[in-house]
């Protein structure tokens, strides 16, 4: 009980924590359509206005994916808060997928 | 999984260009989640870090131009676009060329083919090696229907007759998604009727009507698939399909020339006037093009 106040006096103001991911996908083909689709889900039930997210065409940039180590899209990257995770695939297994974002569903 | 097993899952074997992609594919992709996503059927794409290139896969680049363009082919496009988007993995594009043959009457058939610009022409050919047309297929239709009626091999000679586009699809797949696709059997169910109709018509239209009236509607028939009304056919193959001598097709086709209605030079036919021609033609083309569309 004790601890439980201890803790609430201690947050303070809530800090909300923003999720930073970066998507890769190869335009409308059909895994990257439904990515989208499946994360734009996730987000909108779990992190509301919680998140940054970046949406990257591999079949226009290339060498920027390359750079971030993406091999194949749809490839799902979060970059904070940290440890860092990737997801490859079309996010349909939406457990595996708030596991790796840090969400507890 | 083994790296061929894998290959087959990825594209299937379909054409050299895509064997070799599969190949730079599986030497891309080795191991980890990357190769279960792509066993799985979840990648849409693969980079290579040695060219700086993202490769499109197959499936991906048959989906994305699919949904860019119109489906040339009106059985196809008649289908939910979930069951289209089912079928496409398993239909190859092909280009057909005049004269031919995609299959000898009595001979198994390989493939089904769905017409985009290409017309084929259905041909009994008799023990003196006479022939007769006693169907037309192009973007209405489909090729190889005796398959959806479980038949094994053709009834008919299939001969191409205008150069085209066209989508096959292999014998073992056609039957497979025959099963599953409600959608497909109703579909080729409703052509199966229309063809047994156009058969019967042309039995009529045969032995009653004259080769002006025959000639008009062929011609009709052929602009309806080719949605052109000019086209490149020789008097040779029009007396072939209509199962008439070369000098029967020229003395019609100079009648109609006389009325103003087609123009022919060396091959080249032009319908002038559409409507003068249906006029000309006899009531068979109007009942069977209320079926075919």
């Amino acid at each position: 009980m004790r601890a439980k106040k201890a803790n609430k006096s201690r947050a303070g103001p809530a800090v909300m924590t923003v999720v930073v991911m970066r998507l890769y996908i190869a335009d409308a083909a059909p895994n990257s359509v439904k990515a989208i689709a499946n994360l734009e889900a996730i987000c909108k039930e779990h992190l509301q206005e919680g998140f940054k997210l970046e949406i990257i065409d591999v079949l226009e940039f290339p060498l920027r994916a390359l750079a971030d180590g993406v091999l194949v899209t749809p490839h799902l990257a979060k970059l904070a808060p940290s440890p860092a995770a990737k997801i490859v695939g079309n996010l349909s297994d939406r457990s595996n997928v708030l596991h790796a974002l840090g969400i507890k569903s | 999984m083994s790296e061929t097993q894998s290959a087959g899952r990825v594209a299937g074997e379909r054409v050299a260009g895509e064997r070799v992609a599969n190949g730079r594919i599986l030497r891309l992709v080795k191991s980890g989640p990357e190769l279960r996503a792509l066993e799985s059927g979840q990648v849409d794409a693969v980079l290579d870090r040695s060219t700086g290139t993202a490769y499109l896969l197959p499936d991906a680049r048959r989906a994305m131009s699919a949904a860019g363009g119109q489906i040339a082919n009106s059985l196809l496009a008649a289908l939910p676009r979930e069951d289209y988007q089912s079928l496409l993995g398993e239909l190859e594009p092909v280009t057909l060329t005049a004269g031919e043959v995609l299959y000898e009457s009595g001979e198994r058939i390989r493939y089904v083919y769905f017409p985009g610009d290409a017309q084929v022409s259905l041909v009994i050919v008799m023990p003196d090696r006479k022939a007769l047309e006693i169907g037309l297929v192009g973007r209405e239709g489909m090729v190889g229907i005796a398959l959806a009626l479980g038949a094994e091999a053709s009834p008919v000679r299939a001969l191409v007759q205008g150069s085209g586009s066209a989508l096959r699809m292999k014998a073992a797949s056609f039957r497979e998604a025959l099963g599953r696709c409600l959608a497909l059997q109703h579909e080729l169910h409703r052509y199966a009727y229309a063809k047994l109709v156009q058969a019967r018509q042309t039995a009529v239209c045969n032995r009653f009507h004259q080769v002006e009236a025959r000639l008009a509607g062929w011609l009709l028939m052929t602009r309806d698939r080719v949605r052109s009304d000019q086209f490149h056919l020789t008097h040779q193959f029009v007396a072939a399909s209509l199962g008439i001598r070369r000098v029967g097709v020229t003395n019609a086709a100079g009648a109609l020339q006389r009325r103003k209605l087609i123009s022919c030079r060396r091959g080249n036919i032009r319908i002038l006037d559409r409507n003068g021609l249906k006029k000309a033609a006899c009531g068979c083309y109007e009942i069977v093009r209320n079926l075919t569309g």
